[in-house]
């Protein structure tokens, strides 16, 4: 007779995340978002190897500015396939056959914002071979892919939290991809002010309650002037604490508030 | 008369420059040195040299800035110099008498080429004397290519034509299990 082996039951957020990663890489979107971002990061680094202005700066400044696109605009993908989540469902009229599944909401609400996540582990992985080539020979390619695996992973869940909650109350998914951006362009304006409004206690304020950009400091602090890991570790607080709190309202809202249709009570 | 004119004259001279000394540089009691005078470098790197603005009379001077200056020692070479130090004009506190300033000046090597970088005094006031100025440091900077864009071109073709052949690929795949689930 032959026993059968205990299995350990798969948890419910791990299939819908399968389901997710099948939809998003399978279905063509993740690879054609990533086919994008990596044209643009290439773009960017033949400019910085070609453009005698560019080129003049040091290797570290090329690595942080090309890191810094990178980690902004693989954060940006994550967001954009967040921000669809649960709008789209809705508008494309899957979102019932979702909710009629037995699996708890807060697992599926986890297994979707996993799915989204995949977008940025893939533009990472893509930024990988641009920044090897940028910064070998000076040693910093390996301090560089860590800072921005830190804090590129800390405002993805940022980010894509944020892009989920906006989705579970969207009323459309256009109005959750349009509130989604403009939000993004707002986090990212204070990068756009003089350098005379980010000094001073306030403008310093502001550069570090703003999670983008007080985590792209960091990364510019450990890539260009080869700070150690903990002299600025102050700068990642608002970057942590937003990806904590933002990942824990998405989970909330997806779990008490994803309904089939919004103003419906169920 | 005449030959009381000139000790009159230097008196009153020396009376006025007793009464500026505290107030303003006075020239001769006032000297700048660097620590070293030559350094090397490339193209891009950052260097640092120190200034030292000595007091050398008995009496304090107040109201002086101090300036750093960049030019090429080549000629048809461009010199922004806020390019190369974005700080470049200090406000000194008062230096007491027989007292001295030293000064940190960090610069990024912006172009390639022999230049020469040096420190001028004056005063704040606006005095119309020369300013005094430190030795010149002799600054020689390396061209330094360091990124080869020949290089680059197998990297920026070839990740997004990777992709592209797996994103084609992936599409033909579905396309098949689509029109085999139709024909089925």
């Amino acid at each position: 007779m032959v026993e059968a082996e205990p299995t350990t039951p798969r948890r419910a957020w791990t299939i819908v995340g399968e389901w997710e990663l099948r939809d998003l890489w399978l279905g063509g979107r993740g690879l054609l978002l990533t086919l994008a971002f990596s044209v643009l990061v290439s773009v960017l680094t033949y400019l910085t190897a070609t453009n005698r202005a560019l080129n003049f700066l040091e290797q570290r400044e090329s690595v942080n500015l090309t890191l810094q696109v990178a980690i902004a605009v693989g954060a940006l993908l994550a967001l954009v396939a967040a921000a669809d989540t649960v709008s789209g469902e809705r508008e494309r009229g899957t979102l019932e056959s979702l909710l009629l599944a037995p699996i708890p909401r807060l697992q599926l609400t986890l297994g979707k914002l996993g799915g989204a996540l995949s977008l940025w582990l893939a533009a990472f992985a893509v930024t990988i071979p641009y920044v090897w080539f940028l910064g070998r020979g000076v040693g910093i390619v390996g301090d560089a892919l860590v800072a921005g695996a830190l804090v590129g992973t800390l405002l993805a869940v940022f980010l894509a939290s944020l892009g989920m909650l906006v989705s579970v109350f969207a009323a459309s998914n256009r109005v959750s991809l349009s509130l989604s951006l403009f939000l993004l362009l707002a986090l990212f304006a204070p990068t756009q002010f003089p350098t005379g409004a980010q000094q001073g206690w306030l403008g310093e304020l502001l550069l570090r309650a703003n999670p983008l950009t007080a985590g792209e400091h960091y990364v510019g602090k450990i890539v260009v002037d080869r700070h150690t890991w903990s002299q600025d570790a102050s700068w990642l607080a608002s970057p942590i604490v937003a990806a904590a709190l933002f990942a824990v309202l998405a989970a909330v809202a997806g779990a008490r508030f994803m309904h089939l249709s919004r103003g419906s009570s169920r | 008369m005449k030959r009381l004119r000139s000790p009159v004259v230097a008196t009153i001279a020396a009376l006025a420059l007793a009464s500026a000394g505290s107030a303003n540089a006075g020239s001769n009691s006032l000297a700048v040195s660097v620590d070293r005078t030559g350094i090397s470098t490339a193209l891009g790197g950052k260097f640092v040299f120190r200034s030292t603005i000595a007091n050398r009379s008995t009496t304090p001077v107040r109201g002086l800035i101090a300036h750093l200056n960049v030019l090429s020692l080549r000629n048809g070479v461009y010199v922004d110099p806020e390019d190369w130090s974005p700080h470049r004009t200090r406000y000194l506190a008062p230096i007491p008498a027989g007292g001295s300033v030293a000064l940190t000046w960090t610069l990024q090597a912006v172009n390639a080429g022999s230049f020469a970088v040096y420190v001028a005094v004056l005063p704040q006031s606006g005095a119309a004397r020369p300013p005094i100025t430190g030795p010149s440091v002799y600054v020689s900077i390396a061209r330094r290519k360091t990124l080869d864009a020949g290089g680059a071109l197998p990297l920026v073709l070839g990740i997004p034509a990777l992709l592209g052949a797996l994103s084609l690929g992936v599409r033909a795949r579905r396309r098949a299990a689509r029109s085999q689930a139709d024909a089925g």
